[in-house]
């Protein structure tokens, strides 16, 4: 059964799925999913890959529990857990990541990846987005520039604008830094068309679509059940031209109604059309079933899906959602919770985009904002460093079964040449032909370098 | 059916050298759990739900199937322990300081439901957390990070006179107290990744009981005291692994499942008790019989 959640406004008032429907039978849709479906992507020619899975493991998981372990270094560094070998001779990661472990071949890891902030707010930023510009801190503090627009926003806006299933779709709420939002998960410049489509899955509810907000004053609070939605909607449509924030909400709505109220968008959001195990192998928590659903919808013709392993940084302990921001416990909630949730899940999407004949044109990357410490603290844990960590990349024709760069003894800094997240995505964008020229073209400014390792 | 129905008079139990033994699923929402814990007369099982943001604990009664939560505070409970005499519960309360978890170990009355702290934070944001029970229900041990690094504490049941058992840079975790007292095992990373020891209850005469090249914890004392059961990836999953105390016999992966097995605990009448999702998520199993050495 599909389960559609709650249309969410800026005050946290709610319409219902009934309503959705209704209103969704009421409006004028536009293009369908049909036809968008049948619609050929504008992407170059020679691209090697169509789309791109972002898993974006929010927090900054440590790079020595899981893809760059320090078995020789002293205790306090090395932590409790040893390291495995792979299906690659001579790489070895986590004993954590098992079925991870027995995919190597099917990805290549990224150990000298370097940031420049130790703080979630600006890291967060400088990963989605590939410059500072415009990002808060912890405290507050806004740092010059323009935000820049982040990766999934500029796909689609060179892949080509949305016609019925989103170009850009990100599974998951606004990413947050305690209680403040980071800056640098949408558009930008580019205009509020292209943000992120957003939805969010939970094996309690369903499929929700979490922060669908509507402008200043055009709350639905007097909207019920009765009928009055379509006059609410018309009197929006009004007022398209009066405010700018009205081309964002009339995007918005085309788009939720268009994908509720087409019968193959509703198939696209049912998991319950995948066979039962499958649906096991990815795993039947939120993360799982979002990475089972990134893969529906790149199949259906979304162009970057990302998904937030959680909204916040902070674990459940910390008044989080489950986040990989762990400076306290870091061990006793990694190994009952982390790390096998993302084995399982980035093995079952990996196999099954593979065996679907996508994980070639597919770009799969998970990765955090930074590192953590590699010495622990003194609450068993590990807390932020950018300094040097790592990511897994796999499919849409880069290379696999290679590890790119090397950090040190320790892990505390890069031993070979460091990589930025701009070149990490430099690279990624690059795979779907989108180049320094059409980059420019667009007027927007190339962030990074190409890792040509990973190029092959 | 009663789960103590079948202990009385029972002569059928699961040999460690049989094939792994039949499992009976307790809990049906999918939802992850942790850390099972038995009453005393096996009418009851206490263990952490997961559910979106939260981590609760709830109390099940077996006999009837209904299900309430321990203790009603909004803030994350995990890790509870009944009493030996079943009257009370330990449990890791977690008092999530403004944005930052802060876990205490408090203890609950199972009448009146009031809790209160025993072991807390005596330096900054420091974590007791993991109790566990001496038989007489006098002490307890449990793990701090007060003084820097995750230790093995024990204290009187007021709370009061800590006693740190473990000195060792390594992570020391989950202490498990041995049925007749004399005997505290837990986890290590001392030597690696994790081991189960075995230490005496001042902390003196440790020694090493498992010795892998998979991460072995959780341990849990059959009992009897005649096992050892606890969770290990020695065979690049996680499965639950039982051997006799004495070590005369080598370690038997009992669930031998692809699923993840996690938490071992015992049941009163000696089955073994499990969080797995070996079905349709996670979900809490016992073995259909008791285990014998």
């Amino acid at each position: 059964m599909l389960r559609i959640g709650q249309l969410l406004t800026g005050d946290c008032q709610r319409l219902t799925r009934r309503e959705l429907i209704r209103a969704g039978a009421l409006s004028a849709v536009g293009v369908s999913l049909a036809d968008a479906l049948r619609a050929q992507a504008r992407s170059p020619e020679a691209a090697p890959a169509k789309s791109v899975i972002l898993l974006w493991l929010w927090g900054g998981p440590s790079h020595l529990d899981t893809f760059d372990l320090k078995p020789n270094a002293p205790v306090q560094y090395r932590g409790p857990y040893s390291p495995i070998p792979t299906t690659v001779p001579g790489v070895e990661i986590c004993e954590l990541l098992p079925q991870l472990s027995k995919r190597a071949h099917t990805y290549s890891l990224l150990r000298s990846l370097r940031g420049t902030s130790n703080d979630h707010g600006i890291a967060g930023t400088i990963g989605l987005t590939g410059s500072s510009n415009g990002a808060a801190s912890l405290s507050g503090q806004v740092l010059p520039g323009a935000v820049e627009p982040t990766h999934g926003s500029i796909v689609s806006k060179i892949l080509g604008a949305s016609t019925g299933m989103p170009r850009f779709m990100t599974l998951g709420g606004h990413l947050h830094q305690g209680k403040r939002a980071i800056t640098g998960e949408g558009g930008a410049a580019l205009g509020p068309m292209h943000d992120p489509f957003r939805l969010d899955y939970h094996p309690d509810t369903g499929l929700e679509l979490p922060h669908l907000t509507l402008a200043d004053g055009l709350t639905p609070s007097g909207i019920d059940a009765r009928g009055k939605l379509q006059l609410r909607l018309d009197q929006l449509a009004r007022g398209v031209d009066r405010s700018p924030n009205m081309a964002r909400l009339d995007e918005y709505y085309q788009q939720a109604f268009s994908l509720l109220t087409d019968p193959a968008a509703r198939n696209v959001f049912d998991l319950d059309r995948e066979p039962e195990p499958l649906r096991r192998r990815y795993g039947k928590y939120r993360f799982g079933q979002c990475c089972l659903l990134a893969r529906r919808l790149v199949e259906a013709g979304a162009k970057f899906v990302q998904v937030n392993w959680s909204s916040h940084v902070e674990p459940v302990e910390d008044s989080g959602d489950g986040g990989w921001d762990m400076h306290d416990r870091y061990f006793q909630q990694y190994q009952d919770r982390h790390a096998w949730m993302l084995d399982r899940a980035l093995s079952a999407l990996l196999d099954d985009l593979r065996e679907r004949g996508l994980l070639s044109e597919t770009v799969v990357v998970a990765v955090g904002e930074f590192g953590r410490t590699p010495k622990i603290n003194n609450k068993a844990g590990r807390d932020h460093w950018e300094h040097v960590y790592s990511g897994l990349v796999a499919g849409g024709g880069l290379q696999a079964g290679k590890v790119i760069g090397a950090s040190d003894r320790l892990g505390e800094y890069p031993a070979t040449a460091a990589f930025t997240s701009a070149d990490l995505f430099a690279t990624v964008l690059g795979q779907l032909g989108i180049t320094t020229t059409s980059l420019t073209t667009n007027n927007l400014l190339p962030q990074g370098n190409r890792i040509e390792d990973l190029i092959g | 059916m009663m789960l103590r129905a079948g202990i009385i008079g029972m002569t059928i139990a699961t040999a460690l050298s049989a094939a792994p033994p039949s499992v009976r699923q307790i809990t049906n929402d999918g939802l992850l759990k942790q850390r099972p814990n038995w009453s005393p007369d096996g009418q009851h099982v206490v263990f952490a739900r997961h559910r979106g943001s939260t981590i609760f604990l709830f109390v099940r009664n077996i006999v009837t199937g209904n299900e309430e939560r321990l203790t009603m505070p909004e803030t994350p409970e995990f890790d509870a322990v009944f009493a030996p005499d079943g009257k009370s519960l330990l449990f890791t309360f977690d008092k999530v300081s403004p944005g930052q978890g802060d876990m205490e170990v408090h203890r609950i009355t199972w009448m009146e439901r009031t809790p209160t702290p025993m072991a807390i934070s005596r330096k900054g944001l420091s974590h007791e957390e993991s109790p566990a029970w001496s038989p007489t229900g006098k002490r307890f041990a449990f793990s701090s990070t007060y003084q820097g690094n995750q230790e093995i504490y024990a204290a009187d049941i007021d709370g009061e006179e800590w006693m740190r058992l473990t000195d060792d840079v390594a992570t020391d975790a989950h202490p498990a107290w041995s049925p007749d007292g004399k005997t505290i095992a837990f986890a290590t990373s001392r030597w690696g990744n994790f081991e189960i020891a075995l230490m005496d209850p001042d902390g003196g005469n440790l020694r090493r009981f498992t010795s892998s090249f998979g991460l072995d914890d959780y341990p849990c004392w059959s009992p009897d005291g005649k096992l050892l059961a606890w969770v290990s990836n020695r065979d690049g999953n996680l499965e639950i692994y039982v051997q006799d105390t004495a070590g005369s016999q080598p370690p038997r992966n009992v669930t031998e499942n692809a699923a993840i097995d996690n938490f071992p605990a015992w049941t009163p009448d000696g089955r073994l008790s499990l969080i797995s999702d070996r079905g349709d998520g996670f979900e809490l199993y016992v073995t259909e019989r008791p285990f014998s050495p």
